[in-house]
């Protein structure tokens, strides 16, 4: 056997976009693992996994966090939204349909955490000048962009939601 | 053209900001890129890696690892060196010794971080609960950690067989230097440094080997830019064995001997102009250092030959790569071998701290410059000598050396010179590999431009008249550089200028930087302009070295499907770069069918056509989006001759509108593509093969040519904290026809946004002992949102006389915004007497060049 302990294991048991997950994880295990490995949403990405780039934030109960710095037993009790959370079926949330008619993203490594980010922040703020919008999203990097058009994509989703009467924003 | 392509009736898509293909799946989390693979039984693996710079190792004990929980193997470089081939010298050039280097260190590291076992476990966590347990004695040895260092006598050489640490040095002079110097007015000279830079992609690398378990076939996983050279590097550097297994496997298989024999034939024939022009000093250069190189190629030229089954390497979504995924990495081998002899899957995804110390770094060179110029603003010669830090090992395939010959025949610029030197030297220290960063060759263009505000400083005159003054205009076309590439009417960088110059006001500009000193602040503006081949004119590869013209070549398969769909097969691997999109526009345009209606292929290699560049180089518009329009233009031509008869009209007078095939005019009685193709098919009675089916090889010569643009930066340095803001920064580029606007506006401004991290944020930093500083993104600072501003993008579209005229955009932001921003910094400070010798300045150094704290 090993001279390494072996971590202690905890059933955790939350809900993600909906639906209630129980599962027993190792204690050191994060929360972006367990979305990724053991409930099967690849959505959410991992850039950096020390709280930089912003690819892994999900939302909990509604608050943007960095699923690759919280403990999976953190969560435990949790209403947990990911990036597969947002769609409806077929039609895209009005961030993410916003985030399309802008040209948002390349590559789109980063685009899962900004969806995040930009759902909590219109659902904080549903009127954000560009200003704040460029310090809310400081916190989500994009390697490819050099962020103008994400910056567009966020005013052009303000504009989406006012227009559907903000009936959408509650999409987390 | 031929009549029936003007009537095609082009639908108009190439042109139009056309909404984004791929976002259906990348905007939802339903995308796949390589950390989302997971084959049934996959092992994770883990890289143990050096703590020191420089050292021997002594001895390596792995017993203890082995044992640990879920552990399933663990190897070290001896097991690398039984089972594979050392990554051989890519390119011979005179002057050039390249070191060949295992994927496993074997018994020396040369850099922290430098890879020295692999442990594969059950998960990734356990495989590295076991990397603990390894031990390694190592014999510290003198670190080589900066330029200096490297190129001062006796210093600790890296590689044994080389001259110490000097690897590469070599002069290319056109015209008369000297007499163009002593006759000139003055000689201005500068000394110029760059530091250290990472390309950075959002998504690290990685690689997921699948192993089938009934035939041991390979399927590699992988986030490449380049499926191909990933496939054959792999194939020719696992499964070692000796030449005599080799040669007999080779022998006794005559399928293999005949299709190899063939395609020998067909690609001398191909390349036969290309090959003559190389020259046999190169491999005298490596083999005068080194002869191992022989006995390994034959080896593995054999060992490739007495395979029966090579790797399938597939990728759909990458996330970024800016050039650090073109290369092959160590570890991508030492998985492969791993895999091999366990008969198991095996996955790795680096980490952030990984990537920052041996995903690849960048742009550590040392410039120095002089240019002769007479008292009216006339630069007539110039002079550099560039040293390049490679780090501890060569890129693979391409590395410090073939960047200095880019950087070679680009440095004159789009400038009229009468004769230029320089001589390139790389050299070996204890960092981080050199690897080629989104416009490899940048610093050219950083140091010319920089040196020119430099001389129109010292001539009292104003940057952009020494410029304009100098710079090659319509009036002198065609002619040449004076390092040999032809210039056309595509090399506009001269209108980018005028056009730059029209749209900034320097009068209001000059009143405001009244006004903001006033208040503590220092404005600036600073211009930048160049042209970049892409794919530039058919003697550019030649003239950067020569017989590499034959690596511009694309290949593009179009096939019309029975059911009518319509399949563009392509070598490229988009990491970003929306093909999927911009491919369809010109495909849909050329058949006249909807955007929705064209699919392409990519990322397979069972299944693409060859090509070993993969997406890199700005290559994906010209040469890729080329092959695609003329092979699909074949196609339309095959279907407009089937449909002619269907239809029993003469071919000139069937158009397409909207995927209707018909007589002009007489829309209604119109067949669809699914009904041609299945007519087509049912004459060919072969159900298997596609009913149209074209591929196009697009050599780049003749069509394409020049990428241009000129960048003005306007700076606001605050002198309390050093602070520089953008206030305003514009790019007018001209990339020929634009295939999607929106695109190319964000290829654009993401390249500025990475010269603005370059200058003012980003620095791969080391110690004196060799040790990387920046190994979190808390120390690697890559700027966010609040730091990029908006940046204004102005088109202008050259148009020349080939038919292909699309020009490549990937790299030029990167290319222009360096000397551009560091410009405005000297133009800001220069009245506090600043003279802005490096490309990295962060707040401190903005405080020292402005006089309010000390250097140090
Ligand atoms: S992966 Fe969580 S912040 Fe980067
Ligand atoms: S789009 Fe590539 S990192 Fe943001």
């Amino acid at each position: 056997m090993s001279t390494i302990p072996i971590d202690g294991a905890a059933t955790v048991t939350f809900t993600v976009n909906g639906a209630s997950v129980a599962t027993e994880v190792e204690t050191r295990r994060m929360l972006s693992d367990v979305i990724r490995e053991d409930v099967g949403l690849t959505g959410t990405h991992l850039g950096c996994e020390h709280g930089v780039c912003g690819a892994c934030t999900v939302l909990i109960d509604g608050q943007p966090a960095r699923s690759c710095l919280m403990l999976a037993v953190q969560a435990d009790g949790a209403d947990i939204t990911t990036i597969e959370g947002l769609a409806d079926g077929d039609r895209l949330h009005a961030v993410q349909q916003a985030m399309h008619d802008s040209h948002s993203f390349q590559c789109a490594f980063c685009a899962p955490g900004f969806l995040m980010s930009t759902v909590a922040l219109l659902a904080e703020n549903p009127n954000p000048t560009r200003d704040q919008i460029r310090a809310e999203l400081s916190g989500n990097l994009c390697r490819c962009t050099g962020y103008q058009s994400i910056i567009a994509g966020v005013e052009t989703a303000v504009e989406l939601l006012a227009r559907s009467g903000g009936g959408e924003r509650g999409g987390a | 053209m031929s009549a029936e392509n003007q009537t095609s009736g082009l639908g108009g898509l190439v042109g139009q900001s056309v909404a984004r293909v791929e976002d259906q799946r990348l905007l939802t989390g339903n995308g796949s890129y390589v950390a989302d693979i997971d084959p049934p039984g996959v092992l994770h693996a883990a890289f143990l890696r050096s703590p020191f710079a420089h050292a021997r190792i002594e001895a390596i004990d792995i017993g203890a690892a082995r044992r640990a929980r879920g552990v399933v193997a663990v190897f070290t470089g001896a097991d690398i060196e039984r089972t594979t081939h050392p990554f051989p010298p890519f390119l011979m050039m005179p002057g050039l010794y390249t070191p060949l280097y295992h994927a496993l260190s074997v018994d020396k590291v040369r850099m922290v971080g430098d890879p020295v076992a692999l442990v594969i476990a059950e998960s990734r966590h356990l495989a590295e609960d076991a990397l603990e347990l390894i031990e390694v004695d190592y014999e510290p040895l003198p670190p080589v950690a900066t330029i200096a260092q490297a190129l001062a006598h006796g210093s600790e050489p890296l590689w044994e067989k080389a001259d110490g640490n000097l690897l590469y040095d070599h002069t290319d002079t056109f015209g008369d230097v000297d007499a163009v110097f002593a006759s000139a007015d003055r000689v201005i000279t500068e000394r110029l440094s760059c530091q250290r830079q990472s390309n950075q992609p959002m998504e690290t690398r990685g690689s997921v080997i699948e192993v089938d378990p009934a035939t041991g076939h390979l399927t590699i996983h992988n986030a490449t830019q380049s499926t191909h050279m990933l496939r054959w590097i792999t194939a020719a550097l696992t499964g070692k064995q000796s030449a005599a297994t080799s040669l007999k496997d080779f022998l006794t298989n005559k399928q293999r001997r005949g299709a190899f024999v063939s395609a020998a034939r067909e690609f001398v024939s191909a390349n036969a102009e290309s090959l003559k022009k190389q020259d046999n000093a190169g491999p005298a250069a490596q083999l005068k250092k080194d002869r191992s190189f022989v006995g390994h190629a034959n080896r593995i030229g054999l060992g490739l030959l007495g395979k029966d089954d090579y790797p399938t390497v597939m990728a759909r979504d990458i996330g970024g790569g800016f050039g650090s995924k073109g290369s092959i990495a160590r570890e991508d081998v030492a998985l492969a071998a791993a895999a091999i002899e366990l008969g198991r899957s095996v996955k790795w995804i680096e980490d952030r701290v990984e990537n920052l110390t041996d995903g690849g770094q960048a742009r550590e060179e040392m410039i120095t410059v002089s240019i002769a110029v007479d008292n009216d603003g006339s630069m007539r010669a110039m002079r550099a000598d560039l040293v390049v830090d490679q780090g501890a090992y060569p890129g693979f395939p391409v590395g410090a050396p073939l960047t200095t010959r880019i950087m070679m025949v680009m440095f004159p610029g789009s400038y009229r010179f009468e004769a230029f030197e320089i001589r390139s030297r790389v050299v070996a220290t204890n960092k981080g590999k050199y690897i080629p960063y989104r416009g490899p060759w940048a610093n050219e263009t950083w140091a010319r431009e920089r040196m020119i505000d430099i001389v129109a400083r010292q001539l009292g005159m104003s940057p952009a008249e020494v410029r304009l003054r100098n710079m090659i205009d319509e009036a002198d076309m065609p002619t040449a550089m004076v390092t040999g590439p032809t210039i056309d009417e595509t090399m506009s960088t001269k209108r980018t200028l005028e056009r730059a110059l029209e749209l900034v006001d320097l009068d209001a500009f000059e009143e405001q930087r009244v006004e903001a000193a006033a208040v503590g602040h220092q404005l600036g503006i600073g211009i930048a302009s160049y042209h970049e081949a892409a794919p530039g004119p058919p003697d550019y590869w030649d003239s950067v070295n020569p017989g590499t013209s034959m690596m511009t070549f694309e290949d593009a398969r179009t096939t019309v499907e029975a059911d009518g769909s319509v399949l563009i097969y392509t070598q490229q691997m988009p990491h970003g770069q929306s093909h999927e999109t911009t491919y369809a526009q010109v495909a849909a345009d050329e058949l006249g069918v909807r955007l929705e209606d064209v699919e392409l292929v990519y990322g397979n290699t069972d299944r693409t056509p060859f090509g070993i560049a993969g997406t890199g180089g700005s290559r994906g518009g010209p040469l890729g989006g080329g092959a695609v329009k003329y092979s699909a233009r074949e196609v339309r031509r095959k279907v407009v001759e089937k449909a002619a008869k269907l239809l029993e009209a003469a071919a000139d007078d069937i158009e397409i509108v909207d995927g209707n095939i018909h007589v002009a005019g007489v829309p209604s009685r119109g067949l669809s593509y699914a009904e041609v193709a299945s007519a087509a098919a049912a004459e060919s009675g072969d159900p298997s093969s596609a009913p149209f089916d074209e591929t196009t090889t697009y050599r780049g010569h003749g069509d394409g040519g020049w990428s241009t643009a000129t960048h003005v930066c306007f700076v606001d340095i605050d002198l309390e904290t050093g602070l520089v803001k953008i206030p305003r920064y514009l790019v007018v580029e001209d990339c020929g026809p634009v295939i999607n606007p929106a695109i190319v506006d964000g290829q654009v401004r993401g390249g500025v946004a990475q010269g603005i991290g370059a200058v003012l944020y980003e620095n791969s930093a080391y110690d004196d002992a060799g040790n990387v500083q920046a190994t979190t993104y808390m120390d690697y600072l890559i700027p966010t949102a609040m730091e990029i501003p908006d940046i204004e993008v102005h088109h202008i579209e050259t148009l020349s006389a080939g038919e292909n005229d699309f020009r490549g955009v990937g790299e030029g932001g990167m290319i222009g915004a360096p000397a551009a921003i560091t410009n405005a910094v000297e133009d800001a400070l220069a009245p506090l007497g600043a003279r802005v010798t490096e490309q990295y300045l962060p707040p401190t150094r903005i405080l020292e060049l402005a006089g309010v704290i000390d250097p140090d």
